[in-house]
């Protein structure tokens, strides 16, 4: 991937040029701002997210998010008198993939962005909207990479994974573990709290790893992961992959007669991480997340209005997509003007704006000053909240 | 010690029965079938649609319902297979190999995404899932459902060894595989022998991808991807070709793959296990049972 950075820097350099000439000439011939789509029409929202690949099904959760937001801000009239239109680009949870998206929305006139899923197909994008000036708004991916990079360009709404690992921490002292088997993917975002929680954990010093390895997503059989588990004998296994192999590793380690405690990383909280785990084998699960519809108090009447609007129930990062476009608005407001520079500097400003994780405020690295991380519990065959870790 | 090699041998017997499919086929064209995995996620996808429609099945019935859907896949793969070589591969016979190489790599992105637009990109829960009870031998956890699975992938792998040994058809293939002019001459119908080569590695390889699905219980889209991967690895590793050599090399894939994450720790197996593809390649390109003037299939 670090090879792939350069070029994808030059095709987002060329992309931006592109793009400046052709607003250059809009200003230009345009003068009043007939055909200029900088100043006047529809406010271009991007969304590079997954519509296609593994991880489409929460692709389809954060456009219907989204689309919520974005409709009922045009029908109370729009920011600054302008209507938004979403471009919704397919990632596809790739990287080569997601940078040609980039570079589409991009070309595609996008004034801010507020897509980012998979940390690893989100990283290339990074440059490509910072060469062009737009602001980012990442609603789900949350790797530390993303925030090592230190574009200026770059907001987060979901806590980062360093966030992340040290709920998972504390939640495991507060849980009397004594041992722990890490297991990611081998994707940036797995490997990244994988990582974080080892430093935790070697911190702390009251719980020990007894296991750290990683498995090829995209198989179906487990059984060397799962038989290296049964050997280290953890009393917690912690899982930061996604849903799909969660599903299949908590299944195979059960049948192999694992008795220890399981968790998962925010990437494996999905319906059907039970299904395919079995919902026997799931219950008991524990889990770490940022707030999902379910469990965040007040949220009836939105999970209402998108079960009618979409026929569907809403699911993970349904709500920090509808987030990512209610601040991408409320930053442009403050702005008054879509003007790259501008927006940042609004949303650096923004102190205590409503959204679903509480009163926002970036901190001077652009991300979310509490990573609101909880546990949950899969009870019933759902997951509900077992501590709020507050 | 024991757990890996069972661990190893059943992960491996998946392998070979998708390898039997690359090496069936290269040994009688020439030709890498990379759609030849998404056959077998094909095969997981109709009999999860079999399974569906026909409602809820009680428990008690589950083994024969399975292997009753099992048949049926096979045949239905079968003929997406013979579909695919009669639209895609036979009107590039005379075709340099590449450009043949190319179309089977778009046959296999249009099953994917075919797949992906029909059945939507979610993954999918098997509505049967074999479940049984474990007991231990040798200290190794062997579990019900192991056993059914790896006797019926042995059974398909017996009674193909002994079609291609017993039958004309079987001659006709080991002919043609050997000289396909000299076949022809010889008064072979040299299409309708690749037609039913093509048969019967799909409905193979369909078998595995429904056998799959009810053992671990998710298919989705690409779950055909690596699994195809590692089956041609594993053909490479017996000798391409070489009928035999394909399921010796699945079962030895899946011992390596399982004594590499054991050695090395999970993050390196497939390092491992695709640098003992180089070695191979690079030392004996032939494979452990290929040999130069072979006698393919």
């Amino acid at each position: 991937m670090k090879l792939r950075i350069p070029k994808a820097l030059a095709v987002g350099a060329v992309a931006a040029a592109m793009l400046a000439t052709t607003t250059g000439c809009g200003g230009i011939l345009g003068g009043g701002g007939s055909s200029s789509s900088a100043d006047t029409g529809p406010i271009k929202i991007a969304a590079v997210i997954p519509l296609s690949g593994s991880s489409a099904p929460t692709g389809v959760y954060m456009k219907n998010g989204m689309q919520m937001a974005v409709d009922e801000i045009n029908a109370k009239g729009g920011v600054l008198g302008r209507q938004l239109s979403l471009d919704l680009e397919d990632g596809a949870c790739d990287p080569t993939q997601a940078a040609a998206a980039a570079n589409k929305a991009v070309s595609n006139g996008a004034l801010i962005s507020v897509g980012g899923y998979c940390s690893g197909a989100t990283l290339p994008t990074l440059p490509i909207f910072n060469k062009a000036n737009i602001p980012m708004i990442i609603p789900a991916a949350n790797s530390q990479e993303l925030v090592n990079q230190k574009l200026p360009n770059v907001f987060m709404i979901n806590g980062t994974g360093t966030q992340q690992a040290a709920a998972a921490v504390k939640f495991m002292v507060k849980d009397g573990v004594k041992s722990v088997a890490l297991v990611d993917d081998n994707t940036s975002y797995s490997k990244d709290i994988a990582t974080e929680t080892k430093k935790d954990l070697a911190s702390d010093g009251s719980v020990k790893v007894a296991l750290s390895t990683s498995v090829t997503a995209g198989e179906s059989d487990y059984s060397s992961a799962v038989h290296d588990i049964m050997g280290a004998n953890p009393d917690m296994l912690y899982w930061t992959g996604y849903y799909q192999e969660g599903g299949l590793i908590i299944n195979q380690l059960k049948a192999a007669g694992f008795k220890g405690k399981i968790m998962v990383a925010d990437g494996s909280v999905d319906p059907s991480l039970v299904k395919i785990a079995g919902s026997a084998n799931a219950e008991g699960v524990f889990a770490t997340m940022t707030q999902t519809p379910d469990t965040i108090k007040g949220a009836e009447t939105w999970i209402a209005n998108y079960n009618k609007k979409f026929s569907s129930a809403p699911g993970p990062y349904s709500t920090q997509s509808y987030d990512a476009v209610r601040v991408a608005a409320e930053a442009i407001t403050q702005a008054k003007g879509t003007k790259g520079a501008d927006v940042i500097k609004a949303l650096e400003g923004i102190n205590g704006f409503q959204i679903f994780s509480g009163p926002l405020k970036f901190t001077p690295e652009h991300t979310l000053s509490s990573g609101g991380f909880q546990i949950l519990v899969v009870q019933g065959g759902k997951f509900v909240l077992k501590d709020a870790l507050s | 010690m024991t757990q890996l090699v069972w661990n190893g041998l059943f992960v491996g017997s998946f392998y070979a029965l998708i390898a039997l499919g690359y090496s069936m086929v290269y040994g009688i064209i020439k030709l890498l079938n990379f759609a030849h995995g998404d056959i077998y996620m094909l095969g997981a996808f109709v009999g999860f649609a079999m399974l569906t429609s026909v409602g809820v099945i009680p428990a008690s019935m589950s083994i024969t319902a399975l292997l009753i859907v099992l048949l049926l896949c096979m045949v239905v793969t079968g003929g997406i297979g013979v579909g695919i070589e009669y639209l895609a591969y036979r009107p590039l016979r005379n075709s340099p190999r590449l450009a043949v190489l190319i179309t089977a790599v778009g046959a296999s992105f249009t099953l994917e995404y075919g797949v992906s637009a029909v059945a939507g990109p979610n993954p999918k829960v098997f509505p049967v899932r074999l479940e049984g009870d474990s007991f231990t031998v040798l200290g190794a956890r062997i579990s019900v459902p192991q056993i059914v699975l790896m006797v019926i992938a042995v059974l398909l792998m017996l009674g193909l060894n002994a079609y291609i040994q017993r039958t004309s058809m079987g001659r006709a293939m080991r002919a043609i595989a050997l000289d396909t002019k000299g076949s022809l001459l010889m008064g072979i119908n040299v299409n309708k022998v690749i037609t039913w080569t093509f048969f019967i590695g799909s409905a193979l390889a369909g078998a595995a991808g429904v056998m799959a699905g009810a053992y671990y219980g998710k298919i989705d889209f690409l779950m055909g991807f690596i699994i195809g991967l590692k089956a041609f690895t594993a053909a490479v590793i017996g000798g391409i070709g070489n009928i035999k050599g394909a399921m010796l090399g699945g079962l030895l894939l899946g011992l390596l793959e399982a004594f590499g994450s054991q050695w090395l720790g999970g993050e390196w197996r497939d390092v491992f296990t695709f640098g003992v593809l180089i070695a191979f390649l690079t030392l004996k390109p032939t494979g452990l049972l290929g040999e130069r003037v072979t006698e393919r299939v």
